[in-house]
């Protein structure tokens, strides 16, 4: 690393920057990209480490058997977690995807860097604005917000420079592409990484326009600028951002599968045009989707319901399925490549001790748990028995945690140690943490669901209510703390690894160092 | 990663041609059962009888508020609860941080019980009973549930919409008499 500085500049042709041809993949590092994607990812697993320790503290909560935080300790810790977890760790990941999607992948530099340090340093700010303002315990209105709950304007002006760092990004992330095409340094269609990431970007704008149609006004309620949000009105657009962006979330970690199987077992899409069609899928079918967030909602038909919840429910699980499938057909023909293989000899050419394998497989299997028990809910049936339960986080921990976190994890496990040239800091500690954050929260997700259909509501500091809680709710709530604490010990190992590897992994090119095989 | 197909190169020439037959045919099947699926799930709510009929209307919460006064003075019993004679519609509040009044309802009766939030939006929750029913409420919205509750008890109903920080005390009651 020769070339850790960054340098600053205003326009992508103005100067040719220092780059190095990756050992692994020959694409080519521009110094800017590199530097740029390392702030972004670290930002991203710090956030992590936060949103990490919010949620153990939940977890501990919530079992009855503990009971660790107080109700406004508790409040205020069930706001840091969503925040950290599911606004700033994701979001801070697909910054960093989008800046290596649209340079190292396209061989091209980063259109602006003056501009990427500028969406870095606002999301940042936004950050530190907005953790300070949750472990004020002034904004316990959780991440959702919903008026007359109000909190400390801090809070609410993080979101916002938070979300105008994030546009910043995405506006760059286009630019690099279009400059990239112009340059000549990449033609044709764009990779099926980039692809990806860029349906990703476009579900990230329209999310974020949507959150500030809701928080500006929520803003100005808090500062009595206004006399009254209507709580059901802002409900809608604060979940056109919250809904759409688990869908840049899904998107993603899609991404992030394809990029796990090509680095560890060299592995590619079985066709692009299917794969494609896929992410377009999402584009076409995520916004309508929001209806599935109000089946019980006082405020839409039976019908919008029907149509906007559950049909186009059922049909965004599609691109998921297809995505799945793809994933695993490619590894399948790669791996049959090798020589031939029986129906199901293929998987003993596969190393499970691999890092990138066992995260992926846990991805996969989470998902899938998650994702089928959220297409249950979409109906509109089965949501009005399942609704604001422990039912819903049960859903969502699959799907987002178990999901996309981890894919993310497994993903950091090699662009980490490509970008900084550094070795893993432990290989067998990689494998270890990603199978043992899976059987964590598979745990905890089976205890959610099973405490949601007993009825035990979610987002709730204590369920005795004075005596009169129905019996049964105190073992699957113990169970759920014990599921966190496993997933919690596995996510700080995470850490724990990637900060090792930064700080001191060994230097090395060697491609199987770098990029360890899962090809047995 | 000179595989045929790369996720990190720009796919090959002519990767835009038809799909082959067996992705096709995949996706085929996949839309024959959200088709399925949706036609299924129209049917259940209106053959399968497993929700609660519900209606709803606008409602500004001090309207709604007396409303609930009124159906309360004419109905409260001397125990402090709301005895709801059958044919009647009945009515409950949420508020920061309660849910009254306490109904008192016949087996077997069908009743219409109106529910509003005067504040903030709360979750109105019934647990217990072997099935649960979760309906959002929010201000300015009245939910119409018609109950027909078929065992005698005392049911709980909690809040499970985040509300404020004594949220986890919000709770009600309906009580089901033979």
């Amino acid at each position: 690393m020769a070339y850790a500085e960054p340098i600053p500049q205003s326009f992508a042709g103005l100067r040719e920057e220092p780059s190095r041809t990756c050992a692994v993949t020959g694409l080519r590092v521009y110094a800017g990209a590199q530097a740029l994607t390392v702030a972004n990812a670290v930002a991203a697993v710090l956030s992590l480490a936060v949103g990490g320790l919010f949620g153990l503290s939940l977890g501990l909560t919530r079992a009855p058997g503990l009971e660790l935080l107080g109700p406004d300790a508790y409040y205020a810790a069930l706001t840091g977690h969503g925040v950290s977890a599911l606004i700033l760790w994701p979001i801070f990941f697909e910054v960093a995807a989008m800046v290596f999607a649209s340079s190292v992948l396209l061989n091209a530099q980063v259109f602006s860097m003056r501009l990427g340090w500028s969406a870095f340093g606002l999301m940042t700010a936004g950050a530190v604005l907005l953790e300070g303002a949750i472990l004020s315990g002034e904004a316990s209105v959780t991440f959702t917000a919903y008026p007359p709950l109000v909190a400390t304007p801090w809070f609410y002006v993080g979101y916002l420079v938070f979300a105008v760092g994030a546009l910043l990004a995405i506006v760059n992330f286009a630019l690099s592409i279009v400059a990239a095409r112009a340059s000549r340094a990449t033609s044709g269609s764009l990779p099926l990484l980039t692809y990806g990431v860029a349906v990703a970007a476009i579900l990230a704008l329209i999310s974020i326009v949507s959150g500030l149609v809701a928080l500006v006004p929520a803003l100005a309620y808090s500062q009595g600028w206004i006399g009254a949000v209507e709580p059901i009105v802002y409900r809608g657009w604060f979940w056109g951002l919250g809904h759409t962006l688990q869908y840049v979330n899904v998107v993603a970690m899609v991404v992030a599968w394809y990029g796990i199987a090509a680095l560890a077992l060299r592995a590619g899409p079985v066709n692009q045009k299917f794969t494609r069609i896929g992410f377009i899928l999402y584009l076409v079918f995520t916004v309508p989707v929001l209806g599935h967030h109000f089946l019980v909602d006082p405020s839409l038909s039976t019908e919008v319901k029907l149509v906007g919840g559950t049909m186009f429910g059922f049909a965004l699980g599609v691109p998921s399925l297809m995505h799945g499938l793809a994933v695993i057909g490619g590894v399948e023909a790669q791996l049959r490549r090798l020589g031939p293989a029986t129906l199901f000899g293929w998987l003993r050419r596969i190393d499970w001790g691999n890092p990138g394998v066992a995260a992926l497989t846990c991805s996969l299997l989470l998902f899938a748990l998650g994702g089928w028990s959220g297409t249950a809910q979409t109906t509109l049936p089965l949501n009005m028995v399942s609704h604001n339960t422990m039912w819903i986080p049960a859903h969502l921990h699959g799907v987002v945690v178990g999901g996309t976190t981890l894919a993310f994890m497994g993903f950091s496990y090699f662009l980490v140690p490509l970008l900084v040239r550094r070795a893993l800091w432990s290989t067998r500690l990689a494998t270890i943490q990603a199978y043992l954050y899976g059987a964590g929260l598979f745990w905890m997700i089976m205890a959610m669901s099973w405490a949601g259909t007993l009825g035990v509501p979610r987002r709730t500091a204590e369920i005795g209510y004075g005596g009169e809680a129905p019996g049964g709710w105190d073992l699957p709530m113990n169970l759920v703390g014990a599921g966190a604490g496993i997933a919690g010990l596995a996510g700080f190992l995470f850490i724990l690894n990637i900060v090792l590897t930064l700080l001191r992994g060994e230097r090395t090119d060697d491609p199987e160092r770098l990029a360890p095989s899962g090809a047995a | 990663m000179a595989s045929v197909e790369s996720p990190v190169t720009p796919p090959p020439p002519g990767w835009a041609r038809r799909l082959p037959r067996d992705e096709r045919l995949f996706l085929w099947a996949v839309a024959a059962s959200v088709l399925f699926m949706s036609v299924f799930v129209v049917a259940w709510l209106a053959f399968g009888g497993q929700n609660v009929p519900t209606t709803t209307d606008r409602v500004a919460p001090a309207a709604f508020q007396q409303q609930v006064q009124s159906f309360i003075a004419e109905y409260r019993g001397d125990d402090g609860r709301v005895h709801v004679p059958p044919g009647e519609d009945a009515y409950m509040i949420a508020a920061r941080y309660a849910f009254y009044p306490e109904l008192v309802l016949k087996a077997g009766e069908p009743y219409q019980i109106w529910i509003s939030s005067v504040d903030a939006l709360h979750g109105f929750s019934i647990v217990g009973g072997g099935q649960n029913i979760n309906l959002e409420i929010a201000p300015e919205h009245a939910y119409g549930a018609t109950f027909t509750p078929d065992r005698p008890g005392v049911y709980l109903v909690v809040c499970n919409e985040y509300c404020g920080l004594g949220h986890h005390t919000m709770k009600g009651r309906i009580v089901v008499e033979r």
